[in-house]
């Protein structure tokens, strides 16, 4: 069975306020479990900036539209993030040094690399004049699979 | 997202609820630079924060930043496992001085 939502947002923090709203009642209807809905909550927000500083930035709050596709299966959670912008890829960027002290500490790229680790698969690809990001989390962890399918 | 502050002699405790995301750490920075203003020990509570994002990091950093260079303290508890999560792959878990729970963050001002 699939549950989810779609929803156009404008990519600044009224639409994300707004996405985190639809996001919230998904969850709390098929309880999700904290850390899944914590981990999306931060992939969505870290996106959504992504794009007010690539791109976006330049268009007015009504054109700069970011749809957003939320869907919810037994097994997993995949959200998909569509735009019109300029292509980018955001994962094609370096990954940050997180060992500096926090004197030399600067946090640029780092919102991605939260993304690349809390999610289970991400992808990115340039689809008919769009940007398509695309990113899943695993409901069930691989042991309690492994029982499953096991017993 | 809300803010609270409340202190212990010298000691300014800050608790912020809800989430720090691109949304609320504008009003976050904001209530922060003015308890910065006069304070130089800060604990951050914690406790009540559901979620942060690298927005949230950014204003903990400049936070820290701050302390570090006016020879102040800062420390934070009551992190929930996500938080935790966050700070452990962003590093942000070996820059930032982190205790479970109040008492051992008070204690070590």
């Amino acid at each position: 069975m699939r549950h989810g939502f779609r929803m156009s947002v404008g990519a600044h923090a009224d639409g994300v306020g707004k996405l985190n709203a639809a996001f919230a009642g998904l969850a709390e209807t098929h309880a999700l479990p904290d850390a899944v809905r914590r981990s999306v909550n931060v992939a969505l927000d870290e996106l959504l900036a992504n794009k007010l500083s690539h791109g976006m930035a330049d268009r007015d709050a009504g054109s700069a539209k970011v749809e957003v596709q939320v869907q919810l299966d037994e097994e997993r959670l995949t959200v998909t993030i569509t735009d019109d912008g300029p292509g980018f890829d955001p994962f094609g960027q370096a990954e940050p040094d997180t060992t500096l002290s926090v004197e030399e500490r600067e946090i640029g790229g780092l919102g991605i690399h939260l993304v690349r680790k809390l999610m289970d698969e991400v992808s990115y690809e340039r689809r008919d004049g769009k940007n398509v990001v695309v990113l899943v989390k695993q409901l069930v962890v691989a042991e309690e699979k492994n029982l499953r399918e096991e017993s | 997202m809300q803010i609270a502050t409340r202190t212990n002699n010298d000691i300014h405790i800050v608790a912020i609820t809800g989430s720090m995301d691109s949304g609320t750490s504008p009003e976050a920075q904001k209530a922060l630079d003015g308890v910065l203003a006069s304070a130089r020990k800060v604990v951050l509570d914690f406790s009540g924060l559901d979620y942060i994002s690298s927005a949230g990091l950014r204003v903990l950093l400049g936070v820290a930043k701050k302390l570090k260079g006016s020879g102040g303290t800062l420390r934070m508890f009551g992190l929930n496992q996500s938080v935790k999560e966050v700070f452990e792959i962003s590093g942000f878990a070996t820059i930032l001085s982190v205790y479970p729970s109040e008492a051992e963050a008070l204690a070590a001002m």
